[in-house]
């Protein structure tokens, strides 16, 4: 089985379990210390400089800007008077009860969007990743959704959902899925989902690329030594593949959450929020909030309360990749 | 193209931008102008180029910024206003005036307007309704709509019904007129929806002043204009969220028999439905007082330009009437230049008719900071919620109340 | 050598299955197909006519000629290019140095530039308009560039990181023992190996700053419009040009899909060409 190919020549590229750091960030120091072979003296220094003097020059300022704002009572409209009010506008938003709602759809917005975003992209990439005769175009054509600014998603998919005109009623109906035309976006206990679909549509391709250049780095020994130990094709999936490319699906995760956490525009071009508040997620309110109100403090109070969640998030994934990264 | 080339062009591009700007060459005043125009296939050039062939020494720079439902144009040109590098002048909406003074970026232009030999010709109404809080006028108007009801003349026909004049006549033909495919009033709920619960509600007692949201006569009106989707169901189930888009295409459709909007859509819905449709003022309540919303734009000259003078002279140009009529043909809306209005042809004359028996009740939103975030957030969250049956229709108003008056 | 699978087996397990996942994702684009090639007049028909009863290439010969869209897609070339070859070019030594050293505070570096990544962007583009403004970057490519390498860089370093991790530390110090210096060791033995993930990156990066639209919309005036800020200029106040915006809408996936077709050979090879047998 799997676990006996550990030990060939090329040892896998997950750690053996011996040398898993099971910690957080702070127990990694000890590993710090350690100094592998590879690294020494100041060469990272000079690797990292260009990322990190652009990307400080360029969002540092803005971010600690806005964060500076979210103690304020800032109106972008009337910037001479805006006032320190400390931590004021995040008890107003403990108070809110706009926040709270976004907030739930938030939560159900990630999950639902990410995982199966995950799971459509993951059968994509195993799929894509046999030999068929026409798997280069499969390849191309499943990026297609990806391929398309936001704004045209927004834009289509209303389209087709539209209650009278929409394609997707018409075809329900011609099938006898449906007796009567479904108004998707302006039914509370549809929209959101209605919307979720279309984001899963635009970022499964995201995935199935992603995992799809992971499943190349998975070395050829791996799966011969499976083969030779008996392996199901099932059991070379759960034993080999998945296992080989846990750090680049983590990754991708990681990713993802973070850039669909923080979409906004195809619900805005869909609904801008409504039916009531029924697509309302964090930066959507924070948006609205920021841009039509023009309280430029009230939403950046909104989107580091969204950040600091976040953050939770990446917490849970560097205790996870502290192990992985550590090898 | 090589790879390599592309890169190179994209550096070397990107160096010579800033330089490429036209430089202020001695005796030429640049003047920068934002605009918008619902059609992109349409450019300003012409007009630019007979402005500056008219005045020489005045170099215009036209420059299209997207919309983006308002906030994309309102967000760049506050932005721009902030950081110090905003146009000389602009498109503009009066629902955004009350913000442009609270930051001082506006400043009277009624010593240019004086000195304007085309002031004569846009109708005192107008002048009225543009002018600030504080008398003075900032904003020089451009070109206007007004909403008015749209109706299927043959549907009418039909059920022998006559064009709804007032609440109850159109309650009564919307219901007589929903069939199992058709919804009598194809009611806006989404965004900018505003413009289809003013005429029944501040149309039917409610008002903008204090208390006015509040009032017996105002909640009655709004619960009457909700039941229309609670009780009566003479509108699409869709209805909570559609936008403009929506409503047009599903009246050109022929799902919906009666619609509100203004002749910006009336060459489109004409072009599918030919003679089938006509227009009316839309209905008066029941003490024949009416509210239909005013749809303005004008051209603001900002505090900070340079070239006041040259920019008032492009913006008086536009609003001159053949320019106007020029400017029109392109945005689809009503030129404000009484001249230019008489032998108005772009669109078909029943529909200019309607707007005009439409003006003298039309009126703007008020003159608030606060107006745009009625707009764009507080009306259509609570009106949607209402028409869902989340909340009450006077649970709507309240909100509506608190947010102007706290 | 076990496998053995006959033509039928394959075509139900591999080929039906991608079937219909490429028939899902190209659904809506083909309706946007179907929808660019209907005269006006048809677009809002009711019954709804799937197939259009008089096609016609009008929207896109307006596209063209009409408006903007074709100067935009150059710009949009140059923008996307331009923040993928900064955006490896800055990531790839910046991901190699995350993945082969250990040095301090290299964690909470790693964990910094996910974190700026995590500020919704929309609150963030004022400040950024006021920054770009006083670098006089406004309206240039290299400041819609820099724009964009904001959400690349920390990305693409995340990603090339992972990919990096997947390669067997012992390859390094096989290398290095047989004489190698460090740049040999990751141009001969380390990016050959890391190039799907290179290509993926760059992938991700030209396909976000391709399809970005509001740092395009802030950053950008009309020397640079990107062809997003294209698309949304057809969007008016009181009327979508439909026509316009499925035509263009269909052309601008064409570069990436095309994109991507070149690329995606890049995706085997490596280190496991044919490894994943059939």
């Amino acid at each position: 089985m799997a676990d006996g190919t550990g030990g060939g020549r090329i040892s896998g590229p997950r750690p053996s379990p011996s040398f898993r750091q099971v910690g957080i960030v702070a127990s990694l120091t000890p590993a710090d210390r350690r100094r592998p072979p590879l690294g020494r003296g100041a060469t990272p220094f000079w690797f990292l400089l260009p990322a990190v003097l652009i990307t400080a020059g360029v969002v540092l300022v803005p971010v600690a800007q806005t964060a500076w704002l979210s103690l304020q009572d800032y109106l972008l409209y009337d910037p001479d008077n805006a006032r320190f009010v400390g931590l004021g506008n995040f008890a107003k938003i403990i108070r809110d009860e706009v926040f709270w709602i976004s907030l739930g759809q938030s939560f159900i917005w990630i999950v639902g969007v990410v995982g199966l975003q995950f799971l459509l992209g993951l059968v994509a990439a195993l799929l894509l990743n046999q030999s068929f005769w026409w798997r280069g175009l499969a390849r191309s054509l499943v990026i297609i959704p990806w391929a398309l600014p936001s704004v045209i998603i927004g834009l289509m998919w209303t389209w087709m959902y539209d209650f009278n005109l929409g394609v997707i009623n018409d075809i329900a109906l011609r099938l006898g899925l449906i007796a009567a035309p479904i108004a998707w976006l302006a039914r509370p206990d549809t929209a959101l989902y209605a919307i979720m679909l279309a984001l899963i549509w635009q970022g499964f391709p995201f995935f199935a690329v992603t995992i799809l250049a992971g499943l190349q780095t998975v070395p050829a020994e791996l799966y011969e030594a499976a083969e030779i130990d008996g392996a199901t094709a099932r059991q070379q999936l759960f034993y080999v593949t998945l296992p080989s490319i846990a750090d680049v699906i983590a990754t991708a995760l990681l990713l993802r959450t973070i850039w669909v956490a923080n979409s906004l525009d195809v619900i805005l071009v869909m609904t801008g929020g409504g039916p009531g508040y029924a697509t309302h997620t964090l930066p959507l309110y924070a948006f609205l909030r920021a841009s039509s109100s023009m309280e430029f403090g009230y939403g950046a109070a909104l989107a580091l309360i969204l950040t600091a969640m976040l953050l939770g998030v990446v917490f849970l994934y560097v205790r996870r990749a502290a192990r992985g990264i550590e090898a | 193209m090589e790879r390599r080339t592309f890169i190179k062009l994209a550096g070397a591009t990107a160096l010579a931008t800033p330089l490429a700007r036209p430089a202020l060459a001695q005796g030429t005043t640049t003047v920068r102008w934002w605009y918008h125009f619902d059609n992109p296939q349409h450019s300003p050039a012409e007009l630019v180029a007979k402005f500056e062939a008219g005045n020489p020494g005045i170099k215009v720079q036209a420059e299209s910024i997207p919309w983006g439902g308002g906030n994309d144009y309102q967000t760049r040109l506050f932005a721009a206003l902030v950081a110090g590098n905003a146009p000389d002048c602009a498109m503009v909406r009066l629902s955004w005036a009350a913000r442009f003074q609270q930051m001082k970026a506006l400043a009277p232009i009624d010593d240019l307007i004086a000195g304007w030999a085309g002031r004569g010709d846009i109708a005192d109404n107008i002048w009225t309704i543009n002018k600030g809080a504080d008398g003075k006028q900032y904003y020089l108007p451009l070109q206007y709509v007004v909403l008015y009801l749209y109706y299927r003349q043959d549907l009418f026909e039909q059920a022998g019904l006559k064009p709804p004049a007032t609440f109850e006549d159109f309650r009564s033909a919307a219901k007589a007129l929903t069939k199992s495919d058709v919804s009598g009033f194809g009611l806006r709920g989404g965004a900018g929806g505003f413009d289809h619960w003013g005429p029944f509600v501040l149309g039917g007692g409610a008002s903008f002043e204090k208390g006015g949201m509040v009032s017996e006569k105002a909640l009655a009106a709004n619960r009457w204009f909700v039941e229309l989707t609670s009780k009566d169901k003479v509108v699409p189930a869709s209805a909570p969220t559609d936008s403009f888009r929506q409503i047009v295409d599903s009246f050109k459709a022929g799902r919906t028999a009666m619609t509100i909007h203004h002749v910006g859509s009336a060459n489109e819905i004409v072009g599918v439905l030919g003679d089938k449709v006509s227009a009316v003022p839309v209905p008066r309540g029941p003490d024949g007082k009416g509210w239909t919303y005013f749809g303005d734009e004008s051209n603001a000259v900002f505090a900070v330009s340079k070239a006041r003078e040259a920019a008032f002279k492009w913006c008086a140009f536009l609003s001159t009437a053949e320019n106007n009529v020029v400017l029109n043909k392109f945005t689809g809306q009503l030129p404000i230049a009484t001249s230019a209005a008489k032998d108005w042809t772009l669109h078909p004359k029943r529909f200019v008719d309607a707007s005009a028996a439409s003006l003298p009740f039309a009126a703007s939103l008020p003159d608030s900071p606060k107006t745009p975030d009625f707009i764009a957030r507080i009306w259509p969250a609570n009106m949607q919620r209402a028409l869902l049956g989340q909340i009450q229709p006077d649970e709507m108003m309240r909100a509506i109340e608190q947010h102007f008056h706290g | 050598m076990i496998e053995r699978r006959s033509y039928a087996r394959r075509m139900l397990e591999v080929e039906l299955p991608v079937l219909l996942i490429v028939l899902f994702a190209l659904g809506p684009y083909a309706w946007m197909i179907l929808t660019s090639l209907k005269p006006q007049v048809e677009l809002s028909a009711w019954p709804l006519n799937y197939w259009p009863r008089e096609a016609t290439l009008q929207h896109y010969n307006d596209l063209i000629a009409r408006t903007s869209f074709a100067s935009s897609l150059g710009n949009s070339l140059i923008i996307a290019i331009g923040a993928s070859v900064l955006g490896l070019g800055v990531s790839i030594p910046a991901a190699y140095a995350f993945s082969r050293f250990r040095f301090r505070g290299r964690q909470m570096l790693l964990t910094g530039f996910l974190v700026i990544n995590m500020f919704p962007v929309v609150l963030l583009i004022i400040p950024l308009f006021l920054m770009m403004r006083r670098l006089g970057l406004i309206d240039t490519f290299l400041g819609v560039i820099l724009g964009h390498s904001t959400f690349a860089i920390p990305f693409a370093i995340w990603m090339l990181t992972s990919y990096f991790n997947a390669i067997p530390k012992d390859l390094d110090e096989a290398a290095t023992i047989d004489g190698a210096s460090r740049l040999q060791t990751i141009r001969l033995i380390i990016l050959p190996l890391v190039m799907p993930g290179v290509a993926t990156a760059g992938i991700y990066i030209f396909i976000t700053s391709w399809n970005e639209y509001l740092f395009a919309m802030m950053l950008s005036g009309q020397a640079v419009r990107t062809v997003t800020v294209a698309l949304q200029l057809f969007i008016g106040e009181f009327t979508i040009q439909w026509g316009l915006l499925t035509a263009g809408g269909t052309l601008i996936a064409l570069p990436v899909t095309f994109l991507f077709l070149l690329v995606q050979r890049r995706l085997v090879g490596g280190l496991t060409a044919g490894a994943v047998k059939s």
